[in-house]
C-alpha cells in the first residue's frame, strides 16, 4: 500500500483521515478478459469519509477496478474487502456489500417501465424489507435532496439526462449505503447538464459519504477529492493527494496525461 | 413540458402553430393517390375489376337460392354448446351473464370506448349505403330483390347524411360515445330477434311441430334472455362506473383481473358441470386437509417472512420441497400431494417477496386464496358431476373452443416463461432440461401430442383418479402452447440490456427479485406482439379437437349438422359461418393487444 501524505492538510477537501477506518482495501487485485488482462495487482485502501477520483485514459481499467468493488465484475486474483466483508463467492457477502455500496453508471441505467418514485423506492422496500409508507416518504426526501421532487410520478425517459442521473444517485442513496461508486457519471451528458448532476455529488462528498469516482471533471477533482488515483494498463501508476497530484506528480507518465487534459 | 421549461428560465417563447395541411377534395384526394401516374392508374383499374370479381363471386355464393342458411341459425345452440340438456340451459345462460356482467365493469373501470365525432358516424352510414347499393346492383339477385336491397341501401345512406347534416350544424363539433354506438348497434341486433323471424322459427313451424308443443325451453327463443343480457351489461357498465369514482383504482382493477382468471373455472366446474359433492366426505376429509394446510402454511409462513429467519428459512423450504415430493411416493390422496408441493413454492419464495408487515400479512392471505381456490378445483374434478349429456363431456361446440383455449394459455403462461427464465438461467441441468423439453415439444406436431395425451395419460394416471379425456387433451395443449410461449419470452428476455440486470445487482436485488420486477416486466412488454400472435394461434389450433372425437364448433359445423336429415350437405354455409366466429373472436384479440401496447407505452419509452 502505497501511504499518501494524508496529515497535510491538501487538496479541495482540508481534512485529516489518518485516523479513519478502512472502508474498501484492495490487495494485488487482478482481472483477465480472455488473454487480456485488464487489472494488474490493484492495491489500494479507501478510508472511511474519503473521496477518491480515479482517473487514466480510457482502457485503463478504472472502469473495471470500481466495478469489481460491489462484484458486477469478477476479480480473478487479489483480495477485494470492502467494510470488513471479502468478496468471494459466497452470494450472502455479495448481497450483503451490494446492499451496503451504492453505485451510479454512466448510462443512468434507470427501470424504464417504473416511475421515478418506484425506482427509488423499490430496493428499500424489497431488499430492506421497509413498509412502503416509509420508503416512500424517505423516496421522496432524496428526490427533494436531489432537486427533482416534481418529477416523481414521471417515467424515466420523460426526463433529461441530467435529472436522470440524479435520480439514479437517490435510487443508490434510499439503500443508505455507506460507499458510493460512480463510474463515468457525467460522460453521457450534455455540458450544461454536467454541472447539475456535479452539484448533487459535491453536496454528498461534504456530507460525509465515503466515495470512489472514475470521472475525467478535472475541475470536480480538483475541488472534492482528497486522493486522486491514475491509472494506465490496468495498474495504479501514481497515488496522492489532490494538491500534490496536480502541483507535483512524480510519473512521466501523469505529466503527460495531466499536459493533454489541463 | 412545462416543468423542463421552468429550469430554463422564465423565458416565454412566442407559440408559432404548424403550418396547416391542405385539406383535399374528394377528386384531389383520388387522383393523388390512385391515379397520380400511368402505372399506378393501371394498377388502380386492375385491382378494381378483381375485387369486383371476387365481391361479385363471393355475394353469388352468399345469396344463391340453393344455400341453407337456415340450417346455421337454427343449429345456434348446437354449435354454442352442443347437447347440453334444455332443462338445465339457464346454467348457461347464468355463465354468459356473469361474463357479461365482469365485461361491462371491466370497460368501464378500465375506462374503454373513445368519443368519435357523430359527423363521422354520419359518413360512415352513407358509405355503408353505397356499399350495400352496389352490392344489390353487383349481386345475381332477381329484379325484385333489387329494388328491395336498393330502397334498404338508400334509406341507410339517406340515414347518415341526415345525421351527417344535423352534426354539422351549429358551433363546435357533436361527439358521442363510440360505446352509446356500441349500445344502440346491440340493441338493434337484439330487437330484430323480436321482429325478424330469423332460421329457427320458420325451421320450428314448418318441420318440427313436437317443439312447438313445448315452447317453453330457454334455449329455443333467445330473444328474451338476449334482451335480458343487453339490459344487465349496461347496468354492469353503470355499476362500473360508479366503482370507478368511488374505489381506489388499482385494488379495483386487481379483484376485476382475478375473478376474471377464476370466472371460467368457477363456471365451468360448478355450474355448468355442477359437482355431486357428496357432503359427509367432504366435511369428513376434504375440509379437514384444507384446514391442516390453511393453519400450519400459515404458521409457517408467518415464520418464514420474519425478516430475521434469515437463511434457515430458505433450508426448511427446501425440506417442505422434498417432503411434497415423498408423497408421490406413498399413496395418498391427490389434494395432500399437490397442496404440499403449493406449500412449498410459497415457502420457497417467502423470503424473496415478503416485505415489510404488511406485505407479510398480504403473503398470508394470497397463500389462504391460492391454497382454497386449488383445493375446491381438485375436489370439483375429481367429482361426479349431475349434469348428464349424451356423448360424454359436459360442454362442447364453441364453449369448449374456448374453455380449451383458455386452459391452455392461462397454465401454459407461467409455465412458458418458467422454461424460458431456465433455459437462460446458468444453471446447467434447468438449462439443459428446459432446452430439451422445448425442442423435444417444437418438433412434434401437435395432433401427434394431442392423440397421445388422449390415449396415454389415463395410463399413467395414479389408481382412484380419473380424468376425462378432454381434460387429458388439455394438458397436451398446455405443454406444447408452453414450449411455443417460451420461446417468444426468451425472446424478450434477451432484449434486456446488461445495464438493467447490473442496476438491479448494484441494489442489492437477489436473482429472483431483479427477475420478477426488472427483467419480466420489460421483457414480456417487449414480447406481447408475438405472445398475442400465440394466443390468438392456440385459440385456432382447438380446431384440432375434431380430430381426436371432441365435438367442438369445427367439427359441428363440418360434420355434424350437414348430416342431419334436414339439412343434408350443409358443410360450406356452416364452415364459413364457424370461420367468422374464430374471426370475430381472434381480431378481437389483436385489437386488445394494439390496446394493450399503446397502454404500456410499446415503442414509446
Amino acid at each position: 500500500m502505497t501511504d499518501t501524505t494524508a496529515a497535510e492538510p491538501t487538496g479541495g477537501q482540508t481534512r485529516d483521515l489518518s485516523g479513519a477506518r478502512d472502508m474498501i482495501v484492495c490487495e494485488d487485485v487482478s482481472k483477465w478478459y480472455g488473454d487480456f488482462q485488464a487489472l494488474d495487482g490493484v492495491s489500494a485502501t479507501i478510508k472511511e469519509q474519503e473521496v477518491v477520483v480515479v482517473l487514466g485514459p480510457s482502457g485503463s481499467g478504472k472502469s473495471t477496478w470500481i466495478r469489481c468493488i460491489n462484484r458486477l465484475e469478477i476479480h480473478q486474483e487479489g483480495r477485494i474487502v470492502v467494510d470488513d466483508v471479502e468478496l468471494t463467492n459466497d452470494l450472502r457477502n455479495i448481497e450483503k456489500v451490494r446492499s451496503e455500496v451504492g453505485m451510479v453508471f454512466q448510462q443512468f441505467n434507470l427501470f424504464p417501465h417504473l416511475n421515478i418514485l418506484d425506482n427509488v423506492t423499490l430496493a428499500p422496500i424489497w431488499v430492506r424489507k421497509k413498509p412502503r409508507a416509509e420508503a416512500e416518504a424517505q423516496g421522496m426526501a432524496l428526490l427533494e435532496r436531489v432537486g427533482i421532487p416534481e418529477q416523481a410520478q414521471k417515467y424515466p425517459g420523460q426526463l433529461s439526462g441530467g435529472q436522470q442521473q440524479r435520480v439514479a444517485i437517490a435510487r443508490a442513496l434510499a439503500m443508505e449505503p455507506r460507499i458510493m461508486l460512480f463510474d463515468e457519471p457525467t460522460s453521457a451528458l450534455d455540458p450544461e447538464m454536467i454541472k447539475e448532476v456535479l452539484d448533487v455529488m459535491k453536496t454528498l462528498a461534504l456530507s460525509g459519504m465515503t466515495m470512489m469516482v472514475v470521472t475525467h471533471e478535472m475541475g470536480f477533482a480538483k475541488e472534492v477529492a482528497d486522493r486522486l488515483i491514475f491509472m494506465e494498463g490496468g495498474q495504479i501508476v501514481e497515488q496522492n493527494t489532490t494538491e500534490l497530484f496536480f502541483s507535483n506528480p512524480t510519473e512521466e507518465r501523469t505529466k503527460l496525461f495531466l499536459s493533454q487534459i489541463l | 413540458m412545462s416543468e423542463l421549461s421552468s429550469h430554463t428560465g422564465n423565458i416565454t417563447v412566442p407559440y408559432t402553430p404548424p403550418p396547416e395541411t391542405p385539406k383535399l377534395s374528394p377528386r384531389e384526394w383520388v387522383k393523388e393517390n390512385l391515379f397520380s401516374s400511368p402505372f399506378n392508374s393501371a394498377l388502380t383499374v386492375v385491382t378494381t375489376i378483381i375485387l369486383l370479381a371476387v365481391f361479385r363471386g363471393f355475394l353469388s355464393f352468399i345469396f344463391n337460392p340453393v344455400r341453407q342458411w337456415d340450417s346455421t341459425a337454427t343449429n345456434m345452440q348446437l354449435f354454442m354448446t352442443r347437447a347440453y340438456p334444455d332443462e338445465q340451459y339457464i346454467r348457461v345462460w347464468f355463465c354468459v351473464a356473469v361474463l357479461l356482467t365482469l365485461t361491462g365493469v371491466s370497460m368501464a373501470v378500465w375506462q374503454a370506448g373513445s368519443t368519435v365525432p357523430v359527423a363521422g358516424l354520419g359518413r360512415k352510414l352513407l358509405a355503408t349505403g353505397a356499399l350495400l347499393a352496389l352490392l344489390a346492383l353487383l349481386a345475381p339477385f332477381s329484379a325484385s330483390a333489387t329494388v328491395q336491397w336498393l330502397a334498404a341501401a338508400l334509406a341507410v345512406a339517406a340515414i347518415g347524411e341526415a345525421i351527417r347534416r344535423f352534426a354539422g350544424r351549429g358551433e363546435s363539433e357533436r361527439t358521442v360515445s363510440s360505446l352509446t354506438v356500441l349500445v344502440v348497434t346491440l340493441a338493434g341486433l337484439v330487437t330484430s330477434l323480436w321482429v325478424v323471424p330469423y332460421g329457427h322459427h320458420s325451421y320450428i313451424a314448418k318441420r318440427v311441430p313436437r317443439v312447438l308443443a313445448e315452447p317453453g325451453t330457454v334455449a329455443l327463443t333467445t330473444k328474451l334472455p338476449w334482451t335480458i343480457m343487453l339490459l344487465i351489461v349496461v347496468a354492469a357498465y353503470f355499476a362500473g362506473r360508479l366503482m370507478r369514482n368511488r374505489l381506489p383504482t388499482n385494488p379495483t382493477r386487481a379483484t376485476l383481473l382475478m375473478l376474471w382468471l377464476l370466472a371460467p373455472f368457477f363456471l365451468t366446474y360448478l355450474v355448468l358441470r355442477d359437482p355431486d359433492f357428496d357432503m359427509g366426505h367432504v366435511l369428513s376429509t376434504d375440509l379437514p386437509i384444507f384446514a391442516a394446510y390453511a393453519v400450519g402454511g400459515a404458521v409457517l409462513l408467518s415464520w418464514l417472512t420474519r425478516p430475521s429467519t434469515g437463511e434457515t428459512g430458505r433450508v426448511v423450504a427446501v425440506l417442505i420441497l422434498v417432503a411434497g415430493f415423498c408423497t408421490f411416493l406413498t399413496p395418498m390422496r391427490q389434494v395432500v400431494r399437490l397442496d404440499m408441493l403449493l406449500l412449498a413454492t410459497f415457502a420457497l419464495a417467502a423470503p424473496t417477496f415478503a416485505g415489510g408487515p404488511r406485505a407479510r400479512r398480504r403473503y398470508i392471505f394470497g397463500w389462504l386464496g391460492v391454497l382454497g381456490v386449488m383445493s375446491w378445483l381438485i375436489t370439483s374434478i375429481n367429482t361426479p358431476s349431475t349434469v348428464t349429456v349424451p356423448g360424454g363431456f359436459f360442454i362442447g361446440g364453441f364453449s369448449i373452443t374456448l374453455f380449451i383455449a383458455f386452459i391452455a394459455l392461462v397454465i401454459s403462461f407461467p409455465l412458458g416463461i418458467a422454461l424460458a427464465l431456465a433455459r437462460t438461467s446458468s444453471m446447467p441441468i434447468f438449462r439443459q432440461l428446459a432446452t430439451g423439453f422445448i425442442e423435444v415439444v417444437r418438433g412434434i406436431p401437435l395432433i401427434t401430442v394431442l392423440i397421445f395425451f388422449s390415449i396415454m395419460v389415463p395410463l399413467f394416471l395414479p389408481r382412484g383418479m380419473h380424468l376425462g379425456e378432454v381434460a387429458a387433451v388439455a394438458i397436451g395443449y398446455v405443454l406444447f402452447s408452453s414450449a411455443y410461449l417460451a420461446e417468444n419470452v426468451r425472446g424478450g428476455l434477451q432484449s434486456i440490456t446488461r445495464g438493467q440486470h447490473e442496476a438491479a445487482e448494484a441494489v442489492g436485488m437477489t436473482t429472483a427479485q431483479k427477475t420478477v420486477f426488472i427483467v419480466l416486466p420489460q421483457a414480456l412488454r417487449v414480447s406481447i406482439p408475438p405472445l398475442v400472435g400465440h394466443c390468438i394461434g392456440v385459440f385456432k389450433e382447438t380446431s384440432l379437437l375434431a380430430i381426436i372425437g371432441v365435438f367442438d364448433i369445427l367439427y359441428i359445423g363440418r360434420i355434424v349438422i350437414p348430416g342431419q336429415t334436414e339439412f343434408m350437405g350443409s358443410t360450406r354455409e356452416n364452415v364459413l359461418f364457424v370461420s367468422v366466429i374464430y374471426w370475430i373472436f381472434a381480431y378481437q384479440m389483436s385489437k386488445a393487444s394494439q390496446r394493450l401496447e399503446r397502454r404500456t407505452g410499446l415503442g414509446e419509452r
